[in-house]
């Protein structure tokens, strides 16, 4: 795997001795140095994925059950899915959370898992001389977790803590109520459980809900970083080949309200110096054929630092220091927002230019120039972001768990390539519906209502979630 | 047997099984280090696992060495160099970079301010150029400060003033813990002091620090050596250099007395608890034993404070912090401190919080550390080092830092030995020595309002 350089230029020896204007074109395109990647099965169903990449002495990995989301048992038991994840790297049938985290420091390792409306997933590294002992480990975490009693109960205390912490926290709330404002009933709308569900969770329940939900035949194992991929492999069967198969639970995909005008969900913070505003509406699927067209119509409105959003609320009009946009797609369905935090003073003025903004991508092409920086800052990016264990395990996920093409990661180039300002204009006036928005505002309503009321029909809330009035009357 | 053939970092495995690999496999980075006339110091890395190159500058200059009246300037100023240079106009920087598929970005530390661009490795030399560019000509406009005064003002309003405890950890522990003004001022800088920045700060500032002599350039990943050296000769040679600038005394007086300070939050809904210890000077042969210290006090779930406060008295519900509240044990080079933060639950005190991390510590300095614990903290450090490493950035931050504190980056290959080295009873008087009430500050931190809870 040695590589050659070619000779980067020859253009070096007309060195002009004045500052040069201009930029430097670029040299030849070096080569891209893919990884290789192999998939594998195990007879209990696992999928197996492996990716040599040893750019440090380590590996990293990501282990997906796509059964256990936050959508599972979500009616009966919510926040069920959120505190196992929490719970079950805190005692298995063999050893003690003491343990678990002092073997995992004896091997420089990290094991962590979150989950999500798509899935759980765990997250795990250590010096790869100790792979071996880090699959023992996430096997062990995903086949016997045993939910002690009093693990169980700090755990829900501490979450319910925690989330008390989040809601003075202006970035947990707007997130929080621009999901459940778009997704509706929709199982996306999760953020956190309530409090009494919490409470109501019993370790029967949690050692019932994993032997239900970590299954190996609905679940991926990716591992990337300083590995021979067999005998990678061969540890990986000893470590998980005994995990037994189960039923894959239904699916539930139920629709996600249709907002038929412009709607303000706003959070009251008294004492807010600031506006924190997301603005945006449901989109498409991971899997659905616009994604990249989407994707690049993002780069170009906010995605991106020399973004048309930055450009103009931050570095023109100084309203905000991180302006941002993001098409987040999923498995079932995606969101696409804007959003920005600024001043009271400027509030009203930041929604105009978000939404104008919005418009002028609907209505106008995007240059030329625009669409060619959008692509090569997505492939470019692209590139950095394999180049690390993690982001290439991250990225390997996304195909796993939206089922995606397996040739994703190799298509990703002449699929961007191939867009046209035509593709992108198409995707904005799609989904950048302005007209359909839900503004979402954490702020000070004394200080701004009149800044928001000429938006639309506002509905107010406290940072519990309670409604405490409509329209905007309570002046 | 296995072999590393890998270009970028080969490391060449000594240990022939598994089981005998407890010592470090040595490093080796490729590192080119050589000076400019002009004084600009040169660290080129070549490292073919990927396509990327980073291209990074570090000046030595961070917010200890911001003029008094103008907190937040050294912060401020990072942002003007985004704004113009005599052939990039206003935010054009970042059109090349991104435009060429790169990503960029600044940061204002303690002690250095960084700018930086990943760029596919074709594109080193627009890296190049736009770093020279800048450097050479930095072109500021009355309209361009405010704008950049304005959108500070938002940072600092979106990251502190608007956010429950506001960061106290850093801005108010920092200014408890430290008297002297370059140690303690707020770094990310007062509203009014920001806003009252001129242009003329502007150019005085830039033409004090912002010479070649004051930085290091650093250009890591798929590109060759002798290419990249001439780029640099073309672009960088004829920048002029400046005067020294005078190096503020940084130093402080030893503490004597623990600094207790209470604090009421109008935002927060639950107390919260800081601590800062002052920590032995780099080069002090104490500071290795603290840094294994800190990994066993609280890095992870697995730390002994960890174990204590959130899992067996259940009195908090978090842990936080560090041996430098930024970076790591190398990108600083002034006085600092050991950072602890915890979010604690109502109904208990600070004194409760305080009395348990006494007792881990009281623990340590009477009976010691075990062999075993001492071997995981090594492996974890070594660890988390690795992983600094992975990318073109974490390699170049490592590098320029240390060839802008200590003018030796090949030190990057043998600096987890003096670690390595550290024995269990350097660990222990280490604990005795350094985390005693009188050389701590502590801050309470409640919330305002009663009964939301």
């Amino acid at each position: 795997m040695k590589i050659t350089l070619a000779l980067i230029t020859l253009t070096l020896a007309l060195t002009p001795a004045l500052a040069q204007k201009t930029p430097p074109p670029p040299g030849p395109a070096r080569p891209l140095n893919l990884r290789k990647i192999t998939e594998k099965k195990l007879p209990n169903g696992l999928t197996v994925v492996l990716a040599p990449l040893p750019n440090v002495p380590k590996i990293s990995s990501i282990l997906t059950f796509r059964s256990a989301t936050t959508a599972s048992d979500r009616k009966a038991r919510p926040g069920i899915a959120q505190i196992a994840a929490s719970v079950a790297n805190e005692g298995t049938d063999t050893r003690t959370s003491k343990q678990l985290k002092e073997e995992l420091r004896s091997i420089g390792g990290s094991l962590s898992l979150g989950s999500d409306a798509d899935s759980t997933t765990m997250s795990a590294s250590s010096l790869s001389e100790f792979s071996a002992k880090l699959f023992e480990l996430m096997s062990d975490v995903a086949q016997h977790p045993s939910f002690p009693e009093s693990e169980v109960k700090l755990a829900q205390g501490n979450t319910i803590q925690q989330i008390r912490a989040g809601r003075a926290e202006p970035g947990f709330l707007v997130n929080e109520r621009f999901q459940k404002a778009i997704y509706g009933d929709h199982p996306y709308s999760f953020v956190v459980p309530d409090e009494k569900s919490i409470s109501a969770l019993t370790p029967t329940d949690l050692r019932a809900f994993v032997a239900k939900y970590y299954i190996p035949n609905t679940s991926h194992l990716i591992v990337v970083g300083d590995i021979d991929v067999d005998k990678t492999f061969a540890q990986i069967e000893r470590a998980f080949g005994s995990w037994k198969s189960g039923d894959a639970p239904p699916d539930e995909n139920p629709p996600v309200p249709k907002r038929d005008k412009r709607q303000i969900y706003f959070v009251n913070r008294p004492g807010s110096i600031q506006s924190a505003i997301y603005i945006g509406n449901v989109s498409i699927p991971r899997k659905d054929k616009d994604y990249f067209a989407l994707r690049t119509a993002d780069t170009i409105y906010g995605g991106s630092f020399y973004s048309r959003l930055t450009r103009n609320i931050r570095e023109t009009k100084g309203y905000t220091y991180s302006p941002f946009s993001s098409s987040n797609t999923r498995a079932k369905t995606g969101a696409f927002l804007a959003g920005a935090f600024v001043r009271n003073e400027v509030t009203g003025p930041t929604l105009l230019e978000i939404f104008y903004e919005l418009d002028r991508m609907r209505v106008l092409p995007v240059t030329d120039e625009e669409l060619s920086a959008a692509k090569e800052y997505s492939t470019g990016n692209f590139s950095v972001e394999l180049a690390s264990q993690f982001g290439l395990a991250g990225r390997i996920n996304t195909v796993y768990t939206f089922d995606l093409d397996k040739s994703f990661i190799n298509d990703f180039r002449p699929r961007i390539e191939a867009l046209t300002a035509a593709d992108i204009q198409k995707a904005a006036a799609k989904y950048f519906d302005t007209y359909r928005a839900a503004i979402v505002i954490v702020g000070d309503w004394d200080k701004v209502k009149d800044q928001v009321t000429p938006f639309g029909e506002v509905t107010i809330y406290d940072a519990e979630g309670n409604i405490i009035n409509k329209m905007g009357s309570t002046d | 047997m296995r072999r590393y053939v890998a270009t970028s970092i080969a490391v060449a495995l000594l240990a022939t099984t598994a089981f005998a690999a407890t010592t470090p496999k040595p490093l080796n980075v490729p590192v080119v280090y050589y000076k400019l006339p002009n004084g600009l110091k040169v660290v080129i890395s070549e490292d073919h696992m990927a396509p990327v190159v980073t291209v990074a500058v570090y000046y030595n200059v961070g917010f200890r060495l911001e003029p008094k009246g103008r907190t937040g300037f050294a912060h401020l100023f990072e942002h003007m160099m985004f704004q113009g240079s005599a052939n990039v106009k206003k935010f054009e920087h970042a059109k090349f970079v991104e435009a060429n598929g790169g990503s960029l970005n600044g940061h204002t530390d303690f002690d250095y301010t960084n700018y930086y661009q990943t760029l596919p490795s074709n594109r080193v030399e627009l890296g190049l150029w736009l770093e020279s560019d800048r450097m050479r000509s930095l072109d500021i406009s009355e309209e361009n400060l405010k704008n950049q005064q304005a959108v500070v003002s938002e940072e600092v309003r979106v990251n502190v003033l608007n956010q429950p405890y506001q960061l106290f950890e850093w801005i108010s522990l920092w200014e408890n813990a430290f008297t002297n003004w370059n140690n303690s001022h707020n770094g990310y800088g007062e509203l009014a002091e920001i806003n009252a920045a001129t242009i003329e700060d502007v150019r005085s500032f830039f033409k004090t620090y912002y010479a070649p002599n004051n930085a290091v350039l650093t250009v890591v990943g798929d590109v060759d050596v002798n290419e990249v050296k001439k780029m640099v000769e073309k672009y960088y040679a004829g920048i002029p250099s400046q005067p020294a600038p005078k190096r503020a005394d940084l130093t402080e007086p030893p503490q004597t007395k623990e600094k207790r300070v209470s604090q009421t939050d109008k935002l927060a809904n639950l107390p919260a608890l800081a601590t800062g210890y002052h920590l032995p000077p780099q080069n002090s042969a104490d500071f290795p034993a603290m840094a294994l210290l800190v990994q066993i006090l609280q890095a992870g779930e697995g730390s002994r404070w960890y174990q204590r406060l959130v899992k067996e008295k259940e009195l908090t519900l978090d842990l936080s912090g560090g041996l430098n509240y930024f970076g790591n044990e190398f990108d600083y080079t002034g006085p600092m401190i050991m950072t602890t933060r915890t979010t604690y639950k109502p109904g208990h005190t600070a004194d409760e919080v305080l009395r348990e991390m006494d007792a881990v510590i009281a623990d340590i300095t009477s009976k010691g550390i075990t062999d075993k614990e001492l071997a995981n903290a090594k492996v974890q450090y070594r660890s988390n080092f690795y992983s600094q490493l992975e990318g073109s950035f974490g390699k170049a931050h490592l590098l320029s830092a240390l060839a802008l504190f200590r003018d030796d980056p090949q030190q990057i290959n043998s600096l987890l030995t003096p670690f390595e080295n550290v024995t269990a009873a350097q660990v222990k008087s280490a604990a005795a020595k350094y985390l005693v009430p009188t050389n701590r500050t502590v801050i309470d931190r409640v919330p305002e309002k009663k009964g939301t809870n």
